[in-house]
């Protein structure tokens, strides 16, 4: 280890070195820094296994209320035998003038044999010359003093009055010198310089969720890729959920094991009565099964933002627009390293006449290669709701595999021709966990939403 | 989506010419995800709406076409016959009404082969038939039954040998006693008469959509098969009967027909369907400038049949192929035929400006404000539980908002506060390092005809200084700095806060939110060793609607 000393230090050493078991008060005293300065300098010292702190308790007296009365014009029996010095007087005279402590001042010196009554009046016997608890007081006057400086027995007079002496427990560190200390050189040392090599302790930044920037560097990309971000509800009729992506009400999708019913919560309005008919009419159509609007109007937990876009589109109908949402989805699944029940997705649109395969394939590559993955490919796939559908497959690293991130495709004329959309529409879409998941290089989705302090603390900003 | 177990070996046998490389690298571009592979044994993911790719044979013949070894449609060969009947009794119309059927001959069966058969009849059982409600499957050894049958219904107390039994059992015990019965006799519902098959020597054949009779049963014995299908619309059902009829006679089975008659039955034509597409349709679409010949080369790969006709393409549909609804479809059989491997990404320049919605910018700024007044962001459901959300907080569940079936107990309700998941968080917290500040933004939800959906925004802080007014400057702070906001607090009560530590905060007049130090019981509760402050405010009507 380099001993590189702050002048602190340095000035604390060289006073240590001459002098052992200093209290920092004297320290201070000593070097002339502040009693911060040397609490710094000491702790600094501590950690470096250079100097030793001595904690030890010890007991100070000063003097209370009646003690400073007591040091400013004497003890009652001393102000007692002053007033009978001269002549005897008479009780009454005397409580006149003592007050209150005329008792037990006249008890104490009856006791000694200073004085003696007779019929109405006090006179003196022997002038006392020290009276006990006088030394004391005059030791401690207005100060305070250590209970190895004091002696005890005349203290004990005193101990025993009221409000005469205050007992003080303090605890004082001692400061000495390790034995490398002892033998350090410290006149070659840097002036002014610290031990920039010495470890110092943690500090955790308050931060974002890292979900939440994986998220918000998402909506960026798009944002820059000219999409407008739309915002729908997390609770939504079947019809949106389903129905209008022309997905049967008996397809496997929409039963319970998989999808969120809300226990007994209907929707009375689920679209208008044109979108209504002409969504029953293609699925009686293409589907040949009775379609039911009871169906319909069951609300859901969305499985999909999907939802939102098409509800959005269905109330626009753009020629052109390029639109995303993101948020939270439901599926009832177990919850596993691999499966939550409630993840983030996001899913865009784009529409217009020259909307085609190629160009959702270019905004999909565009996108990867933004966050950093430029190892990709495209499989067909199927999904309900679009055709032709593609999937694509990122290499993960270090899995050495091929993963599957968003799904593509343009969305059937079976969807969007019930709800008066003219224009082809490409969507796209995909659960952000999976990505925020190769970013972090976790292996554990459920991380995410454990919110443990330590990973969230520890995770690095930018991967 | 579904998963199928194959051997390479036996798709190269079926295949021919192909190598095990070239066979793996097109599985996928099927839409076959490879799901994992085992020297010869590969288990791939197929799409539901693609039943004949639940056999090696189905997947053969798409192999075939995408490589280029044989392409255009697959025709059936079906030999007429009059050998084989059923006869349909109009009392099913109301259960069951359709039924239709084929015959397939001199096929060699082995176990391989039987237990394909039986995975295709399961997916086929789940997918197009919706679980044996729309259609269902019965394949039965042919010379076991005496032809022509009867297509009629019975009531309860009939009997036969089920499959697998050796015992005669009623249908009522079979609907009681077999696992089949249990899973699919909802089906039937509470009708007294069931449907049921029988043979002219009145021997039970089927009883559909449950279970087949013992004696039919198919061995490595058996040579000829008779397949028969069930339903409620006769579309769905000869839909069913023509993946079946095409995977046999690609097994090497020989078809012949079943005169099927009666009740508005009719003897199955299984015909080729036509369909036109316009060239500039699938250019458009996929962003490409294919010439007609090009166009009809991929659609024949993808073994389809195609022509010019006219301006447009002429397209032949077999009958297994019911996925295709319209010309879109088309597009995607043309995509593939052609290989998307072919198909190269192109950015096209955006005509339309992006704009980042302004509720996620004013979340962002509560979240980046916070994290400058030292809080963390955390994350949780917002479908939770009673224990979270009610029980450790002391909350009485108002009218709470439920979903049916979860599969997770900790996953039941959905939550209207946020504060109850971060005191949770707390609680899993307490050996990291004090002190701990926590907040999250989040979807709260309350029925209100149907939902009202609300965004909250709540804060924790443990510590052992943590108090009632460092976390209102906390507030204040944020609300001032981030939206020009003045709160107030007024003396309040809240099941989780300390009595007289808790205050409801209010924006002009206002309230919006609750704050305080969370009182003893619901720390106990936790387990947390510190005091906690927090508040939760709603955002919704206060920064945006």
């Amino acid at each position: 280890m380099s001993q590189v000393f702050h002048e602190i230090e340095k000035k604390i050493i060289s006073i240590l070195k001459s002098e052992s078991n200093l209290t920092p008060e004297k320290i201070g005293e000593l070097t002339q820094l502040s009693p911060d300065q040397v609490r710094r300098g000491i702790e600094w010292l501590r950690l470096k296994e250079l100097a030793i702190v001595n904690e030890s308790q010890n007991i100070t007296f000063s003097l209370g209320k009646n003690g400073l009365e007591a040091f400013e014009s004497g003890l009652p029996e001393r102000k007692l035998v002053d007033l009978i010095k001269d002549g005897s007087m008479k009780i009454s005279d005397l409580q006149k003038q003592l007050g209150s402590v005329f008792g037990p001042a006249m008890g104490l010196a009856k006791k000694n044999n200073w004085i003696e009554s007779k019929e109405n009046e006090l006179s003196l016997k022997t002038y006392p010359s020290n009276i006990p608890g006088e030394k004391t007081l005059k030791q401690i006057g207005k100060s305070s003093v250590s209970e190895q400086d004091i002696d005890k027995e005349d203290l004990q007079s005193l101990m025993r009055r009221p409000e005469f002496i205050i007992e003080n427990l303090i605890k004082t560190k001692q400061i000495s010198l390790t034995k490398n200390a002892q033998s350090l050189d410290i006149s070659d040392s840097d002036s002014g310089a610290i031990d920039v090599e010495a470890n110092v302790p943690e500090i955790f930044v308050a931060r974002t969720h890292p979900l939440k920037d994986t998220i918000d560097e998402i909506r960026e990309i798009f944002v820059t890729l000219g999409f407008t971000e739309i915002f729908g509800n997390l609770t939504q009729p079947s019809f949106w959920n389903f129905d209008a992506l022309f997905t049967p009400q008996d397809h496997p999708a929409r039963e319970l094991q998989d999808t969120f019913y809300l226990d007994g919560v209907s929707s009375k309005k689920i679209g208008t009565p044109d979108q209504i008919r002409k969504v029953s009419e293609s699925h009686k159509k293409g589907w040949r099964y009775y379609w039911d609007i009871n169906e319909a109007r069951k609300m859901v937990l969305r499985t999909h933002t999907t939802c939102v876009t098409i509800k959005h589109l269905a109330e626009n109908k753009s020629e052109e627009a390029r639109v995303f949402s993101l948020g939270r989805v439901f599926r009832n699944e177990k919850v596993s390293y691999k499966h939550l029940v409630e993840f983030n997705q996001i899913e865009g649109v784009v529409v217009g006449s020259n909307a085609n395969l190629r160009n959702l394939m270019g905004i999909q590559r565009e996108f990867y290669r933004r966050i950093g993955i430029t190892k990709i490919k495209f499989w067909p796939t199927f999904f309900p709701y679009t055709e032709p559908s593609l999937q694509t497959m990122v290499y993960n690293e270090r899995l050495g595999k091929w993963v599957e991130l968003f799904g593509m495709g343009i969305f059937r004329p079976e969807v969007t021709k019930p709800l008066g959309i003219t224009k082809p529409v490409l969507a796209w879409g995909g659960g952000i966990e999976r990505i925020a998941m190769l970013k972090y290089g976790l292996d554990d989705v459920r991380e995410f939403y454990n919110n443990n302090l330590n990973w969230l603390r520890s995770a690095t900003k930018c991967q | 989506m579904p998963v199928v177990e194959v051997s390479y070996s036996r798709l190269q046998k079926l295949v021919g010419k192909a190598s095990k490389k070239q066979i793996s690298e097109s599985l996928p571009f099927l839409g076959l995800d490879i799901e994992s592979e085992d020297k010869d044994l590969v288990r791939v993911e197929y799409s539901p709406n693609r039943p004949d790719y639940s056999t090696d044979f189905g997947i053969s013949l798409g192999l075939e076409g995408i490589l280029g070894i044989k392409t255009g449609s697959i025709k059936l060969k079906i030999k007429k016959s009059k050998t084989y009947a059923i006869n349909v009794k109009s009392n099913v119309s109301k259960i069951r009404p359709f039924v239709t059927g084929i015959v397939a001959k001199n096929g060699k069966i082995d176990d391989k082969i039987i237990k394909q058969l039986m995975a295709m009849q399961e997916d086929l059982h789940f997918g197009i038939g919706r679980k044996r409600k729309k259609s269902s499957i019965g394949i039965h050894d042919l010379d076991k039954i005496c032809f022509p049958l009867t297509y009629t219904t019975t009531d309860r107390n009939y009997k036969f040998i089920p499959l697998n039994s050796k015992v005669e059992q009623t249908i009522s015990e079979i609907l009681q006693n077999t696992e089949v019965g249990q899973d699919y006799g909802y089906v039937l519902g509470n009708s007294a008469q069931v449907p049921i098959i029988v043979d002219s020597k009145d021997d039970a054949v089927s009883f559909p959509p449950i279970i087949n009779a013992d004696k039919t049963t198919v061995t490595t014995k058996t040579k000829n098969l008779f397949v028969e299908v069930t339903g409620i619309n006769k579309g769905d059902a000869e839909d069913m009967l023509s993946v079946v009829a095409t995977i046999l006679q690609s097994a090497g089975f020989n078809l012949e027909s079943v005169n099927i008659s009666g009740a508005r039955n009719k003897t199955p034509k299984l015909e080729h369907r036509q369909m036109s597409v316009s060239p500039s349709l699938i250019n458009d679409s996929l962003g490409l400038t294919l010439n007609n010949s090009t166009i009809i080369s991929s659609l024949k790969k993808s073994r389809l049949d195609a022509t010019t006709s006219g301006k447009n393409i002429s397209c032949k549909i077999p009958p297994y192929r019911f996925d295709i609804f319209g010309p879109m479809d088309l597009v995607e059989e043309v995509a593939l035929g052609y290989g998307v491997e072919k198909l190269t990404p192109q950015l096209s320049s955006s005509e339309t400006l992006g704009m980042v919605n302004p509720i996620s910018s004013k979340l962002k700024s509560v979240s980046l404000t916070m994290v400058g007044l030292g809080y963390l962001e955390a994350l949780n459901s917002s479908l939770t539980s009673k224990r979270i959300l009610f029980e450790m907080t002391n909350r009485e569940p108002k009218n709470p908002i439920a979903v049916l079936d979860s599969k997770s107990q900790e996953h039941t309700i959905l939550r209207d506060s946020i504060l109850p998941g971060l005191l949770e968080n707390l609680s899993r917290n307490i050996h990291a390092q004090y002190p701990q500040k926590l907040f999250e933004t989040g979807t709260v939800f309350f029925k209100n005809d149907p939902i009202d959906e609300k965004t909250n925004f709540a804060a924790v802080w443990a510590n052992q200084d943590a108090n009632f007014s460092e976390m209102k400057s906390i507030l204040q702070a944020v609300l001032k700095t981030g939206f020009n906001l003045q709160i107030e607090t007024k003396t309040a009560t809240h099941e989780t806060f300390e009595k007289g530590r808790t205050a409801s905060i209010l924006v002009d007049g206002k309230t919006v939110g609750i704050m305080g130090e969370i009182n003893s019981n619901t720390i106990e509760n936790y387990k947390i060793r510190v005091p906690v402050s927090g508040f939760e405010i709603t955002l919704s009507g206060l920064i945006f609607d």
